[in-house]
């Protein structure tokens, strides 16, 4: 099976306003997956139709080849990280972990040594036999980490895994993801954080106002949406290089940080500009096509007003 | 259905491990102990030595058998009987009056009692005390005076008092509980309060742990933990679960407390000794086995209902000041078998008490009271156990969707035509 999950035509209405919209999309097996958009777009309701929590008012549902609504079995095969974050605050750590993973079939024994295993790689060693609610958020955090992946999923599916989290702990985060695909796992998670997805995926679905915008794999997406601008660094500030660029000679252009960047006319050929520009007198340290960046990409399909939120998540421990 | 007992264990497990359990299971058999010992010991606001001084002006003989009755030792079974000191005077009553007064007022005397010199003739007598609202004095004292003075007008009248007071002597109305095992002790007061206990003690554990129950899913709900939960077991899985987990730690509560009981009955003739109890006084304990077992059963089948109509509430409410006002329709019929308890009591094979035995919604409460107070014909008691199971079945259903429902939703509380909507599409 190549296809950990496909969606088609899904959708989730409330009375006055729907949530998702005839969503399709696939998510190959052993990829890194990210569902992006910005708050209320629908990724959170997308997430909980998969793993069943709500119910979906149409479309079909293929998770690791069964029907979660059918088969609920197969819900044990996924690990699930909610948006909102919550356990048992009475409870004893390794307690709290071997129920979850009790509740996902794994054997009591083996659930408390894999806990074990887990707390101390997450440097939470110490922290094995105290009560949840005597530890800070953060440790929280990884706390209900282990316990979505302690019963080792084929696919992770983790709602705004970032959030809350400090850039530390994203760190460990993000090395834990990339490591769970090492291992040839799925990872789908859902980010309203464009750079982090930015850095982290390999296939992504744009969604807003709970439809699609796009989807695909990040270079095909970034290709696709290449368009035939070019950037210009140099050294320093030079007035050749700047008579050159206000003449427009070869396209708009506008100033950098470092440089120029110049807009050809589609389908123009670039050498013209390169040979154009090593003729300046002027020290130029590179002239590369420029890569749109998804947030550019979204912005482009969903327009300002659904202009996702770049604030960075507030980091606290 | 493993998951179902993996939400048990947990639920069982951490409500047995806390230090609430211990303390609740420990310190109610005190509580409950305490009721039946301190008011035998005690002895109801009676007992103890009374001194009165009576003043006899009466004729001959009168003032000796006042005295004679008044200071006879009461009988050995008496609960609450009085002993008497008197100390007689013949000085006429108005020139002691002044230093008897005095001392009352200083407490070296209760009270005064004055035998006029026409005291046969208009059959008065004065008393005076500090206080003269005990029922069991005013009793004693007119008993005493009554037999004094009628048995100087029998003399009179040419009759042998002693043979009279032979033929008149009052009947004993010696009450005893007939049970299946044939007659058991236990007088009124004791079998009354085993029944209150019984039922209060339903009453008290269905209601403190079935908002275990609610309180418990809506802890799930508002840390979201149910999310993960549901994503792994059904949620009439993860109710069930709860409800089964939280009862196994009643039923384990109710099991040591009978082991208590057990104990304590197998050694009562020591135990009613120790505590200064007359023998036999905690006979009223030895309750029949398959008695108990129906009592147990009409627990277990009560707090099944109510702890899934409170998970219901749990699920459906997002706070605790939401739970607060929508509890109130469940417990109202609970409060109703509290209302009807002294009726039930009182009359535990009469209409009403036999009309709430078989009201599922408060026979969990109400049998318990009347099979504790009376015999309770077996067939009653099948029928009810089995209404109550049906309709523990049809509950939990219902609850059931609601439950479903509810755990997922947040935003507004829901209004109770929201829920029969949520009820009708689940």
């Amino acid at each position: 099976m190549d296809r950990a999950l496909i969606l088609e035509g899904v959708s989730k209405r409330y009375a006055g306003h729907t949530a998702v919209d005839d969503l399709s999309l696939t998510v190959p097996t052993g990829t890194l997956y990210g569902i992006l958009g910005p708050n209320g777009a629908g990724k959170s309701t997308t997430l909980r139709m998969v793993m069943n929590i709500l119910i979906r008012d149409g479309g079909r549902i293929s998770l690791l080849g069964a029907d979660p609504e059918k088969d609920r079995a197969v819900l044990r095969r996924v690990g699930f990280l909610p948006e909102e974050r919550g356990l048992y605050r009475k409870m004893n750590v390794t307690d709290v972990i071997v129920f979850f993973a009790e509740l996902k079939g794994v054997e009591r024994r083996h659930a408390r040594r894999e806990a074990g295993r887990w707390l101390e790689r997450m440097g939470l060693g110490e922290w094995k036999g105290a009560k949840v609610e005597t530890l800070s958020k953060g440790m929280q955090q990884k706390v209900q980490f282990i316990t979505t992946v302690l019963h080792d999923p084929e696919l992770l599916i983790l709602d705004e895994p970032h959030s809350g989290l400090d850039p530390v702990n994203q760190q460990v985060l993000r090395e834990t993801i990339l490591e769970w695909r090492q291992k040839g796992r799925t990872v789908l998670f859902s980010t309203h954080n464009m750079e982090q997805a930015e850095q982290l995926c390999e296939h992504v679905c744009i969604i807003a106002q709970g439809r699609k915008v796009l989807d695909g794999s990040l270079k095909e997406v970034k290709r696709a949406h290449r368009g035939n601008r070019w950037r210009v660094a140099l050294e320093g500030p030079s007035e050749a290089a700047d008579r050159f660029f206000a003449d427009a000679r070869f396209g708009p252009a506008a100033r950098t940080a470092d440089g120029w960047s110049v807009e050809l006319s589609p389908g123009a050929d670039p050498r013209a500009l390169i040979a154009a520009v090593a003729g300046l007198d002027a020290a130029v340290t590179g002239i590369a096509r420029e890569e749109p960046t998804l947030h550019e990409i979204f912005v482009r399909h969903a327009g300002g007003a659904a202009t996702p939120h770049r604030v960075p998540e507030a980091a606290h421990v | 259905m493993s998951d179902v007992f993996t939400v048990l264990r947990r639920e069982f497990l951490e409500r047995v491990r806390s230090r609430t359990f211990l303390l609740g299971t420990v310190l109610t058999p005190l509580f409950m102990g305490a009721l039946f010992v301190v008011p035998n010991l005690v002895g109801a606001g009676g007992g103890g030595e009374r001194t009165f001084v009576v003043v006899d002006q009466a004729p001959a003989g009168v003032g000796d058998a006042f005295v004679a009755t008044l200071t006879a030792p009461p009988p050995a079974d008496a609960e609450d009987a009085f002993t008497y000191r008197v100390e007689r005077v013949t000085t006429p009553l108005e020139e002691a009056r002044a230093e008897l007064n005095r001392r009352v007022l200083e407490e070296e005397i209760d009270g005064y009692v004055a035998l006029p010199a026409d005291v046969v003739e208009r059959g008065e007598v004065a008393y005076r005390a500090r206080n003269v609202s005990s029922f069991t004095l005013q009793r004693d004292l007119t008993r005493a005076a009554t037999a004094a003075v009628q048995q100087a007008r029998l003399q009179a009248a040419g009759i042998d008092g002693r043979q009279v007071a032979a033929l008149m002597r009052p009947v004993e109305l010696q009450a005893a509980r007939i049970t299946a095992r044939g007659e058991s002790g236990g007088d009124a007061q004791s079998t009354f309060w085993l029944a209150y206990i019984s039922g209060f003690m339903v009453y008290f554990l269905v209601f403190a742990y079935g908002i275990n129950v609610m309180r418990s899913v809506l802890e799930e709900k508002t840390n979201r933990i149910v999310e993960v939960i549901v994503s792994s077991v059904r949620a009439t899985h993860l109710m069930l679960g709860k409800i089964l987990g939280v009862g196994a730690v009643a039923l384990l509560q109710v099991a040591i407390w009978i082991a208590l009981g057990a104990l304590g009955v197998s050694r009562s003739e020591m135990m009613a000794k120790r505590f200064g109890l007359p023998p036999g006084s905690l006979d009223v304990l030895r309750v029949e086995p398959w008695v108990l077992a129906a009592m147990v059963g009409f627990f277990i089948l009560g707090f099944l209902l109510y702890a899934a109509l409170f998970a219901a509430v749990g699920a459906a409410v997002n706070s605790d000041q939401e739970a607060q006002q929508l509890q109130t329709v469940v417990f109202l019929p609970l409060i109703a078998a509290i209302v009807f308890m002294v009726p039930v009591i009182n009359d535990p094979l009469g209409g009403t008490a036999t009309t709430m035995g078989m009201i599922p919604f408060t026979s969990p409460i109400n049998m318990p009271m009347r099979m504790a107070a009376a015999a309770v014909p077996p067939g009653q008691i099948a029928a009810s156990l089995a209404v109550l199971a049906v309709t523990v079945l049809f509950v939990t259903w219902l609850a059931g969707k609601i439950y479903r429902i509810g755990i997922l939703s947040t935003g507004k509380k829901p209004t109770l035509a929201e829920l029969g909507r949520w009820l009708r599409t689940a």
